[in-house]
């Protein structure tokens, strides 16, 4: 492998000829002949909609046909989409006749317009349209999903290119091809597990076999599964989810959930976690939280009872009832990122301070006498408004109930450093009673309100014996 | 007292537990037949029902204490069923302590399980054969808020000792004396405050009050401030975002707050929102308190029969988010902002 060209292979291997992008005939006659028809200066249509699964060929075929036909790519994508101003500004220049520099044409390429929000990039549609009726140049769409409903408008207006999904063979084809290139080691069973989980996207086997060639040198069938397995199976819980929110029908919710490997308990949490980014209107959100509860309600009685054939019930609510309750149309379909179930992060991250909380809880409760249960709801929160009041009284507690210092930053943050501090000169205070012998042998615990004649009347290095207002004194 | 007894400061809860069946000051009637046992140092086994904080725990500790004096602890096994509530811990901890020999001078141990009422079912039949088999060496003592959960075949081998609510006069008798002890200052009507906030349990009384007293003063005003405190702020923006921002993530972070760092079961996190429903800062239409009231107990249902934490509660939270839409779309009935 060369040093000094870190390109990706992706760009690397990009096609820079029309005839490189494979398995697209049918598109590439479609779309080169509307091309064709621009130069001479007569399209039937003034822009072409590209469409099809992702890693296609859809944007290659655009730019090597740019290359081809010497024409400037004048390009944007679902990120400038934003503000319907950047569309005008593109569709004023694209209104002239020729760029400026030299008299050369231009293609104006707008990128993943499915990813456009109807609502959030107000405007962007209508510019778009607008855009259309305006250009002097050929104006290309490409998205992944043209039955999308807000894209109706668009779809009319422009000529429709499909592109199928890339077969397995070819893929495998051109991995091998860019193993050969590259002087890469790789089994035959490898690229055709890559292939495999490509599913028809040509750039995501790319940049798996990139991964594995730049990671490992050699790309081997064992390799692979190991390390490409474990990604995949992240990918496709969000996909998984994303399927099953989406669904029109029982039936399409109930085949998303079945292609995941996720158990029940899992995507269960997975659906908790990503519902409320889809179902933002909150007649569908109580809906699906309906469904969700219930299913997890069925869950626990399988538990409680091992009937695990009534699965299936709960299986149903947590997918097609859920999927069936995010009904607006505005946000059914809106593509919005997923996340990760977000209280497995927490449990890991917060692993530290609740170590420190249940440790509290368990002195409180050997204390009191009570379950840490308690412990944590009724006592805990009492002494946090101690130890955030008043700081000697804390040290004093902390003496008493033997507290660490993490336990002391736990219940107060802000007071931490002056308590534990207040609890050193105490501790100090009372080696040197002792150590001054002045009471005899040192009593196991700590005084009890039912001995007060045991109270002597003097004492040297501690406070007089006047109770706890002396405490209490800030 | 040692310098370490002024130095150093324990829970009242736990510094003003009477020791002895002669200092409980409440439910005059247990104690009395409980003193019989002490006298004829015999006694059935046990079952002491009754609210939260009416003295079961201490009764039990209690009459340990006056059967076998102060080193009571050698001859008692205390197990905590909320945090040991397994059969295996019954079938080991519980069998060994209650087979193992008597010592000579006692004529029996004691088994104390606290919160029997949560001990699974399986583990109260496993305890059930334990209490026949080894009777004549052990006595156990059950505690429960709620003896509909212990099972029949236990309850009926039990001599069942009903704690009653304390009295409000006797709750702030109490209390006071425990502020003339401590020196500190209090007024009447701080210490039915008190009485009122902590529902006559005597053990959240005595933590309110040991917080208010570390305020300065045993008031009204401390009393409050102290509820206010111990409420994680997180209760009540919870119910801000989700009732009146419509914000469901943000509410579901607050939520995940309270179960994570602070420890908080669904049940609790339920409780406090009870509370905070019905609250005067808190304003909604009445029939709205209402209705989420009705909607807190049906999840509480839920989550006792042992249904998931967060799921269940997020459903509260998209119930409050839909709530809050329809109530803003009704301007007579508007809504207005949590203090």
């Amino acid at each position: 492998m060369s040093q000094e060209r870190r390109v990706p292979w992706v760009i690397k291997y990009r096609p820079s000829k029309v005839a490189d992008v494979v398995n697209q005939e049918e598109a590439k006659k479609v779309f080169l002949s509307w091309l064709d028809s621009w130069l001479r200066g007569k399209p039937e249509k003034k822009a072409a909609l590209l469409y099809g699964p992702p890693g296609s060929g859809k944007t290659s075929l655009v730019e090597a046909a740019a290359k081809e036909y010497k024409l400037e790519l004048l390009e944007m994508n679902a990120s400038d989409y934003r503000r319907s101003s950047d569309i005008e500004r593109i569709a004023v220049a694209s209104s002239r006749g020729a760029s400026l520099v030299g008299a050369r044409g231009k293609i104006i390429l707008l990128d993943e317009v499915d990813g456009i929000s109807a609502t959030a990039d107000l405007g962007a549609l209508d510019a778009i349209l607008d855009l259309i009726n305006k250009t002097a140049h050929p104006v290309v769409l490409i998205a992944n999903d043209p039955w999308d409903p807000k894209l109706r408008e668009l779809r009319e207006a422009c000529l429709p290119v499909e592109f199928k999904r890339l077969t397995k063979t070819e893929i495998r084809k051109i991995l091998q091809s860019i193993c050969k290139n590259e002087r890469l080691e790789c089994e035959d069973e490898a690229l055709g597990f890559i292939a495999e989980r490509a599913e028809g996207d040509l750039r995501s086997a790319i940049n798996d076999l990139e991964a594995l060639g730049e990671g490992f040198g050699r790309v081997t069938y064992a390799l692979a599964r190991t390390v490409l397995g474990y990604r995949n199976r992240e990918l496709d819980s969000f996909e998984v989810v994303r399927r099953i929110l989406m669904s029109k029908y029982a039936w399409q919710a109930r085949a998303a959930a079945s292609q995941t490997d996720l158990a029940p308990d899992e995507l269960i949490q997975w659906i908790n976690e990503n519902v409320p980014r889809q179902a933002v209107d909150p007649e569908d959100l109580w809906r699906a939280y309906e469904s969700l509860s219930k299913a997890d309600i069925y869950m626990a009685r399988i538990v409680k009872s091992g009937s695990w054939d009534m699965l299936a019930y709960a299986s149903d609510m947590m997918t097609a009832g859920v999927a069936l309750a995010i009904r607006n149309p505005q946000y059914k379909f809106k593509w919005v990122k997923y996340g990760f179930p977000e209280r497995i992060r927490m449990m890991a991250k917060t692993r530290e301070v609740r170590q420190i909380r249940d440790d509290l809880a368990k002195v409180i409760a050997q204390h009191l006498k009570c379950s840490t249960a308690v412990a944590k709801s009724e006592v805990i929160p009492v002494l946090r408004v101690i130890f955030e009041s008043n700081p000697e009284y804390a040290a004093r507690l902390v003496l008493g109930l033997g507290l660490s210092d993490s336990m002391i930053r736990y219940l107060s943050e802000k007071n931490a450093d002056k308590i534990v501090k207040r609890v050193g000169e105490l501790r100090a205070e009372l080696r040197k009673a002792l150590l001054e012998g002045l009471e005899g042998p040192a009593r196991k615990g700590v005084g009890r309100a039912e001995a007060p004649s045991k109270k002597p009347t003097e004492r040297k290095g501690a406070k007089g014996p006047g109770g706890l207002e002396n405490f209490f004194k800030k | 007292m040692s310098a370490r007894g002024t130095l150093a400061e324990l829970l009242w809860a736990e510094k003003y537990r009477p020791r002895s069946l002669r200092e409980m000051v409440n439910q005059e009637e247990v104690v009395k037949r409980l003193q019989v046992f002490v006298k004829e140092r015999n006694m059935p086994h046990l079952l002491f029902a009754g609210p939260p904080g009416t003295g079961k725990t201490t009764a039990a500790h209690a009459l340990a204490h006056d059967l076998y004096g102060e080193d009571y602890r050698l001859y008692m096994l205390e197990l905590n069923a909320s945090d040991e509530r397994g059969i295996d811990v019954i079938r080991t901890k519980v069998k060994e302590f209650a087979r193992s020999k008597l010592p000579a001078n006692v004529p029996f141990k004691i088994v104390l399980l606290d919160e029997a009422d949560n001990m699974t079912a399986d583990a109260q039949q496993a305890l059930r054969r334990l209490m026949e088999m080894y009777v004549d060496v052990t006595r156990f003592i059950l505690i429960a808020n709620y003896p509909s959960k212990i099972i029949e075949p236990i309850q009926s081998r039990c001599a069942v000792f009903r704690f009653t609510q304390l009295k409000k006069e006797d709750v702030v008798a109490r209390l006071k004396w425990i502020c003339n002890n401590e020196k500190v200052a209090c007024d009447d009507r701080g210490l039915e405050a008190i009485y009122e906030v902590s529902e006559g349990d005597m053990r959240k009384a005595i933590n309110v009050l040991q917080a208010a007293a570390a305020l300065g003063e045993v008031n009204v005003s401390n009393v409050y401030k102290v509820v206010g405190l111990a409420t994680p702020a997180e209760i009540r923006a919870l119910l801000k975002s989700a009732l009146f921002e419509g914000d469901f993530l943000k509410a579901r972070e607050n939520l995940r707050k309270l179960m994570v760092t602070y420890g908080l079961s669904g049940v609790d996190i339920i409780r406090q929102l009870h509370r905070e429903i019905f609250s005067s800062e808190v304003s909604v239409p009445e029939e709205i308190r209402v209705e989420i009231a009705n909607y807190l107990g049906e999840i509480q249902f839920r989550l006792v029969e042992g249904a998931d934490d967060e799921i269940q509660l997020s459903a509260l939270l998209a119930r409050l988010v839909l709530l809050g839409k329809l109530l803003r779309q009704q301007p007579q009935a508007r809504p207005t902002k949590v203090k």
